[in-house]
């Protein structure tokens, strides 16, 4: 007798394991759609007024940036330890992984909070506060600000969801080990995915060069 | 496997400091064009290590090939109507 399914509609558990995969890819193949969606709509304004964008880019923080991309990388790493070593059923290794992904995560969204205060107060960001900016074309500058703090508010609600997500599989767990690793592979693969979606924000937000 | 891992993550903290270091030289559109390869090196090493792309069944590489495929064509034409612009 092979492993019992979660769901009835399988007729065992690889064809259920391969569901599960699959629809994990299926739902990152759409979240590429609403992230390619706004990246167009990016670019588009971006060759327009390309000298406000640069001059837009320049006003954020480049260190907090790079620090918060340092910190997703790390979380990534973790996360795919977590699988890894899930896997093979390393029980207290894979907790702790997962409880160092999220409070990795945590920990960028801290730190996008200050930066959004920051920006705030600098006068940056039209849509939360009053508009201050001293750079070129500031007209153009503040669609800059209004689709960074677009891009990546949906970007850290995406990151909330995935703590949330993690935490609650780095709580102990009564589930067959087999399973809890699906679980973990599945978020894991979501995970991943954000962090991709962070690498390319970060240079088209923080990097543009006049 | 987990070697590999970190081998991995070492190497896009590589790419990370590469491309924050090029953008104090100013090169106009060779800075963009050097960040967005850097962007896409790193998505590769995320994808192929961490999300393991290769090792799955033809059914997530053609979801993938599909996605690409949109992707493609959204960008594509939305850039072919922008030259008029």
């Amino acid at each position: 007798m092979s492993e019992a399914t979660v769901s009835r509609a399988f007729v065992d558990r690889d064809r259920e394991r391969a569901a599960d995969s699959f629809g994990m890819w299926i739902f990152l193949a759409t979240e590429a759609m609403l992230f390619g969606a706004i990246l167009v709509g990016y670019l588009i304004i971006r060759l327009k007024y390309h000298a406000a964008f640069a001059g837009g880019s320049h006003a954020l923080s480049l260190p907090i940036g790079t620090v918060n991309t340092t910190i997703l990388l790390t979380s990534s790493f973790a996360m795919a330890v977590a699988v890894e070593t899930a896997k093979s059923g390393g029980g207290r290794i894979v907790r702790r992984a997962l409880a160092a992904t999220a409070a990795l995560g945590l920990a960028f969204i801290a730190l996008k909070g200050f930066e959004y205060w920051k920006d705030v107060e600098e006068g940056l960001l039209p849509l939360l506060g009053p508009f201050h900016y001293g750079g070129p074309d500031p007209h153009h500058a503040a669609l800059f600000f209004n689709i960074y703090l677009m891009m990546t508010g949906i970007h850290a609600t995406h990151l909330i969801v995935g703590i949330g997500l993690v935490a609650y599989l780095a709580a102990p767990s009564r589930l067959p080990e087999g399973r809890q690793a699906q679980r973990i592979e599945s978020v894991g693969l979501y995970w991943h995915f954000v962090d991709i979606v962070w690498v390319i924000l970060f240079p088209l937000l923080y990097l543009v060069q006049p | 496997m987990i070697l590999r891992l970190a081998r991995a993550y070492l190497l896009l903290l590589a790419l990370l400091a590469l491309t924050v270091a090029s953008s104090f030289v100013p090169l106009g559109f060779g800075n963009t064009a050097i960040n967005l390869a850097i962007a896409a090196a790193k998505a590769a090493i995320i994808l192929v290590v961490f999300m393991k792309l290769s090792t799955n069944g033809p059914l997530v590489r053609l979801a993938m090939a599909a996605t690409a495929f949109w992707l493609i064509i959204l960008f594509g034409l939305s850039w072919i109507d922008l030259r008029g612009v």
